[in-house]
């Protein structure tokens, strides 16, 4: 019942997450919610759990207790459902996962084609045009295996954006790029956010946060110690653990 | 003492066992790769019960020697009513036992694909079918091939143990040469170089496959 009030209007409501793996628990009662076209960045140390939190979202990591209402629909944990919820949310992982097998093209077209049963011919030409929108038109029938880490990057988010999803999960997309095509990456992921898409992102990147963050989240040991707008995180940290993180990735 | 003139004489004769032998890998190992793909997907996807089944039969086939499993159904099974001819129950006997080690082969094979791979067609909302169709096994396809080539020149050498019950595969035929000319040496050396000439070709392929993997 709560649920369903408090989802009024939101895309997403997590409340009282919590995830362990075997006796270690990563995430300890997390709880947030979303507005459609809402940018949320999500901070914290390594180990903090927030690559677990966004994981737990579209059930890559089923969570161990709580609940997520998706869209107005509290998630089930039966396959069907996840596959629904999967089909709606996007992600993009830190390490591409783009499939090594497939070209840049096929990669994108793969998921319409197999998922959502629309014919070839319609797919492959929305992926063009996805190609184009994150600057790999050149790229289409290229293998992963013959692109730079930024270019398999924006291939892995055009391959979720051709899924159209209501929500996109960035899991430290730019922690694996060598640093001087990282702005590659960040430049189509604020593009997509000046679209409105709805997005929530794990990332480090303070530059990134501040220019588009709608709120940032800050995380330790499973648990959210800090949340509000960039400026007030950033600018006025409460608590001293947000405080020596942010000093610490400011320095580095 | 060693004559070549002996394997020329009965080089025919040799060859018909090569035949036999060359057919009887080509079938079984056809029954085998399809069986053990399925096998293999049934012990990674099938769930605990279907899981555990498959693990009894790998284990059970790989801790018996193959020549048991060609005898029981060969002598065996037809005293419970299964009467299998030859050439069949050569096949299924063989396809049975390497359908086993070929499981393992596959699994070895997905296991090896990183798990960044299913979690990516998950994320786009494929079942898990569909993310083995699509995504795992066309990644698989390079690694088997290499393994899957020396199972088959395996295979060949296997095939002789049929020469129990009596089928006429290179190794029983190059027997009865021994038998009718009396020179024993001279037709198994000329059976070993025509086993030769099957799995060398077979095994060097095999290492060029390794070689274009990694």
């Amino acid at each position: 019942m709560t649920g369903d009030m408090l989802s009024q209007g939101k895309v997403l409501v997590v409340e009282d997450l919590h995830k362990s793996f075997g006796s270690l628990e990563v995430i300890k009662g997390v709880s947030f919610d979303m507005d459609f076209k809402e940018r949320l960045v999500l901070m914290g140390p390594s180990g903090s759990g927030k690559s677990t939190l966004v994981r737990c979202i579209n059930w890559i990591e089923p969570p161990s207790a709580g609940r997520v209402t998706f869209d107005g629909k509290l998630v089930e944990s039966r396959k069907y459902d996840i596959r629904r919820l999967r089909e709606d949310i996007g992600m993009v992982f830190q390490q591409f996962n783009v499939f090594p097998h497939l070209t840049a093209l096929q990669n994108i077209a793969l998921g319409p084609i197999v998922v959502k049963k629309v014919d070839r011919k319609a797919a492959e030409a929305e992926a063009m045009e996805l190609l184009a929108k994150v600057g790999l038109s050149h790229r289409a029938d290229h293998k992963p295996g013959q692109m730079s880490g930024g270019e398999q990057q924006r291939v892995a988010i055009a391959r979720a954006l051709a899924m159209h999803p209501k929500l996109m999960l960035f899991d430290e997309p730019t922690s694996s790029i060598d640093v001087e095509l990282i702005h590659e990456v960040l430049d189509v992921m604020v593009k997509l956010a000046d679209e409105g898409m709805t997005m929530i992102v794990v990332t480090h990147e303070i530059g990134f946060a501040k220019e588009v963050a709608d709120r940032v989240i800050f995380m330790d040991q499973g648990l959210i110690i800090e949340s509000g707008s960039p400026c007030e995180v950033f600018e006025h940290p409460q608590q001293e653990r947000t405080q020596s993180f942010l000093s610490k990735v400011l320095l580095a | 003492m060693f004559k070549w003139s002996i394997i020329f004489e009965n080089l025919p004769f040799l060859l018909a066992g090569a035949w036999t032998t060359f057919s009887l890998t080509v079938v079984s190992m056809i029954f085998a790769t399809v069986a053990g793909l399925l096998v293999g997907l049934m012990n990674m996807f099938g769930g605990k019960v279907i899981g555990a089944i498959t693990r009894v039969y790998i284990e059970a086939v790989r801790g018996t020697p193959a020549l048991l499993l060609i005898l029981i159904v060969y002598y065996a099974l037809p005293r419970i009513g299964f009467n299998l001819p030859q050439f069949p129950a050569a096949a299924v006997s063989l396809a049975v036992c390497y359908a086993a080690y070929i499981a393992e082969v596959f699994r070895s094979a997905v296991e090896s694909i990183p798990k960044g791979q299913s979690e990516a067609a998950f994320s786009l909302g494929m079942s898990q079918a569909q993310a083995l169709r699509h995504v795992i096994l066309p990644q698989t396809f390079r690694r088997v091939l290499p393994p899957l080539a020396n199972e088959f020149a395996a295979l060949i050498k296997d095939t002789s143990l049929v020469a129990f019950i009596a089928m006429h595969d290179l190794l029983f035929n190059a027997k009865i040469i021994g038998a009718r000319t009396f020179n024993i040496m001279s037709p198994y050396i000329g059976a070993a170089l025509i086993y030769l000439i099957m799995t060398t070709p077979v095994m060097q392929w095999s290492r060029n496959l390794e070689k274009k993997v990694e």
